[in-house]
């Protein structure tokens, strides 16, 4: 994956691009403003990292650029301004998504994965599937080997999450943020015990696993661990 | 109700304790007048009664009786005409002269005063006079009793009564009346001081009071009162600038060393390098959660945060879900009212609410939660429960302190802020965060107003 990370603090910048590099991407730095827009207009960047408040050229403002100017690339906004309103603006103004600092790489590596990915999908896909688990969004209907999966509105909420998601890594707060839209952690492992109940639903019974654990990172829905 | 409220407010007040000195002093002073008056004019009368017997106690020694009874009987010819009245007593008690016959029923000492009535017929009219008398010893056992009429004098009192009360009563009507017009002067200031108040305490720090523009002591007071949010406007001001400079730093030194660390823990080769890495993390997210956890308050407290119409039914009914499978079966029950919504911040609300029950499984070890959101009046009352230890009374207060750990939580994982971002979000939503008794167990409260249309989606 081509990212583009426009980060106007070096250090920062310089460690995420090591640690996005060890993930296996392409990563390429700007530290500025105009030199980040210059570079997203030119360059072919599967997602760009921009750093809500830069040097010559406001983040949002850059984004707003890009949008106005047709640019559909996936915007995921860095902050060290982390309130849960400051978030609605940078998504307002055009980003996809919207990380505090500090982050974590796993986090941040996730998001930028499933932002990637989903500008590859064209449009609303409502039947999903990995291996033999068929999801139907319309319909309100799982099914595992042709067997029909009762869940409540909220396990079936979690469950295309985790599909939408597959065969990628999300963590605890995007799902918090995505299935229930919290925007802060709660201190107990609600998620896991969530996580948990939904894999007795689906993957008991069945030999081969599809609901997996990462460790340090999150959980990824996916056939081939 | 109104009528209540009415007498319980500073105008009433004020009215009636300015009618109320008005009129006491004018009855003083009415009442001095009077009561001089009549002494003066009684002593006067008196002492012309008194004259006129010495005269003709005088007459009557120096005189033969005959002649003596012939003055009396010309004195008392026409009584009406000087208005006297006599009577002249023999020593066996015989009448002799005078135009009233009074004496024998009158108990009074010789040289004593007496008052009675006379029936007199004037034209067609029948009156009654009063008369005021003195009966004088004349020696040898004749006694003359003489009296004048003194009927003006008692009309002249009860006119003098009669006006004084009106007097008294106009002057508690315009008392009262000045008083409302100054209390409702007064009262309206205050109002518009403490409407505009309660806007400043809810976040518009920008507000400012009207000036009447008459100069007068209210205006002086409005403006000193601008002055003072002035000053408070810019101090906050301040503070959110430097709260959020010196945030926005933190985090970028946090992001910083949290990539460093990472860095350290990806290239550590020993086992031991790459624990001291874990444990550098591991701190530095708990630094980072309770930077956020400080932020989330300065956030709720500042009053700065955008609300909006939350349904408080499904934020409540929202988390009781996510909470459920986290519980034992059965330990947690809910029961919310649905269709509450007020103005807030549901985020916020949410987090606030998701501290209560987590305290309340972390902290009620395994006993029931029970979480309750009712109607209460004009507000929506959230209560979260459980029957563990509780906080005894004289720690509940600290318990919404920062930092604040309560003796015997020191096994149970925790920052020490959780209860007082609830005080902070209950505050920033007009409310109060109420720690009670459940007996046993915890019962935290919230009562936080409904939005105006109460019931919308």
């Amino acid at each position: 994956m081509k990212i583009l990370l426009v980060e106007d603090d070096r250090r920062a910048s310089d460690y995420l691009l090591k640690g996005l590099r060890e993930l296996g991407h392409a990563v390429e730095q700007a530290f500025d403003g105009e030199a980040g827009l210059k570079a997203a207009e030119a360059g072919n960047y599967d997602v760009l990292v921009l750093d809500r408040m830069l040097p010559k050229l406001d983040g949002l403002e850059i984004v707003k650029q890009l949008r106005a100017a047709g640019s559909a690339v996936p915007i995921l906004i860095l902050s060290a301004l982390d309130e849960v309103d400051e978030r609605i603006q940078g998504l307002r103004a055009g980003g996809d998504d919207y990380l505090a600092k500090p982050y974590h790489l796993e986090e941040l590596a996730a998001r930028l994965d499933a932002l990637a990915r989903r500008q590859g999908e064209a449009g609303f896909v409502a039947r999903l599937k990995v291996a033999d688990l068929e999801l139907d969004a319309r319909a309100r209907r799982v099914t595992r080997a042709g067997r029909k999966i009762e869940l409540t509105a909220r396990e079936f909420q979690l469950l295309e999450f985790l599909m939408r998601h597959a065969g990628q890594v999300v963590t605890r707060t995007m799902i918090l943020e995505g299935v229930w839209d919290y925007h802060f952690d709660p201190k107990t492992n609600v998620i896991d015990v969530h996580i948990s109940r939904l894999r007795q639903a689906i993957d008991k019974g069945f030999e081969r696993q599809l609901l997996h654990t990462v460790r340090g990172a999150g959980y990824t829905l996916t056939e081939d661990p | 109700m109104a009528l209540v409220g009415f007498a319980r407010s500073s105008i009433a007040r004020l009215a009636v304790l300015h009618a109320g000195l008005l009129a006491v002093s004018m009855m003083a002073v009415l009442g001095g007048v009077y009561l001089g008056t009549s002494r003066l004019i009684a002593e006067e009368g008196d002492q012309l009664i008194a004259l006129e017997a010495q005269g003709l106690s005088e007459d009557f020694r120096e005189r033969d009786l005959d002649a003596f009874v012939t003055t009396v009987v010309d004195r008392a010819e026409d009584p009406w005409v000087r208005g006297g009245v006599y009577e002249l007593r023999g020593p066996r008690g015989d009448f002799l002269a005078g135009n009233v016959v009074v004496l024998p029923e009158l108990a009074v000492q010789p040289g004593g005063w007496a008052e009675f009535d006379v029936a007199v017929t004037r034209g067609d009219a029948n009156a009654s006079r009063r008369i005021r008398a003195k009966v004088a010893e004349l020696g040898g056992g004749y006694r003359l009793l003489v009296g004048h009429d003194v009927q003006d004098r008692r009309t002249f009192r009860a006119v003098m009564l009669r006006s004084l009360a009106w007097a008294v009563l106009v002057t508690l009507l315009f008392g009262a009346l000045g008083g409302w017009w100054l209390g409702r002067r007064l009262s309206r200031a205050a109002q518009a001081i403490s409407a505009s108040a309660g806007r400043i305490a809810a976040g518009n720090l920008g507000e400012r009071l009207a000036l009447t523009g008459s100069g007068d002591e209210v205006d002086a007071l409005v403006s000193r009162f601008n002055e003072l949010l002035g000053r408070v406007e810019q101090l906050t001001t301040t503070m959110r600038a430097v709260l959020d400079s010196t945030a926005h730093d933190l985090r970028g030194h946090l992001n910083r060393i949290r990539g460093a660390a990472q860095d350290a823990r990806q290239t550590a080769r020993e086992p031991a390098a790459a624990a001291a890495a874990d444990a550098v993390l591991a701190e530095i997210d708990r630094l980072s959660e309770t930077l956020q956890g400080l932020l989330r308050i300065a956030l709720a407290e500042s009053g700065t945060a955008p609300l909006d119409e939350v349904d408080l039914s499904a934020v409540a009914a929202d988390l009781a879900e996510f909470y459920q499978p986290v519980a034992a079966p059965g330990q947690l029950s809910v029961a919310i009212d649905p269709g509450l919504s007020v103005r807030g911040h549901r985020q916020l609300l949410a987090q606030a609410l998701s501290n209560l029950l987590d305290n309340a499984l972390k902290y009620g070890r395994g006993t029931p939660v029970a979480l309750r959101l009712t109607r209460a009046g004009a507000n929506a009352r959230l209560e979260v429960e459980d029957r563990g230890p509780g906080i005894p009374a004289e720690h509940r207060e600290l318990a919404t302190q920062r930092f604040r750990r309560l003796p015997g939580s020191s096994g149970l994982p925790g920052s020490g802020l959780g209860l007082s971002l609830v005080a902070a979000v209950a505050r920033l939503h007009h409310a109060e965060l109420l720690l009670g008794d459940a007996g046993p167990g915890l019962r935290a409260v919230l009562e936080l107003p409904l939005a105006i249309g109460g019931s919308a989606h």
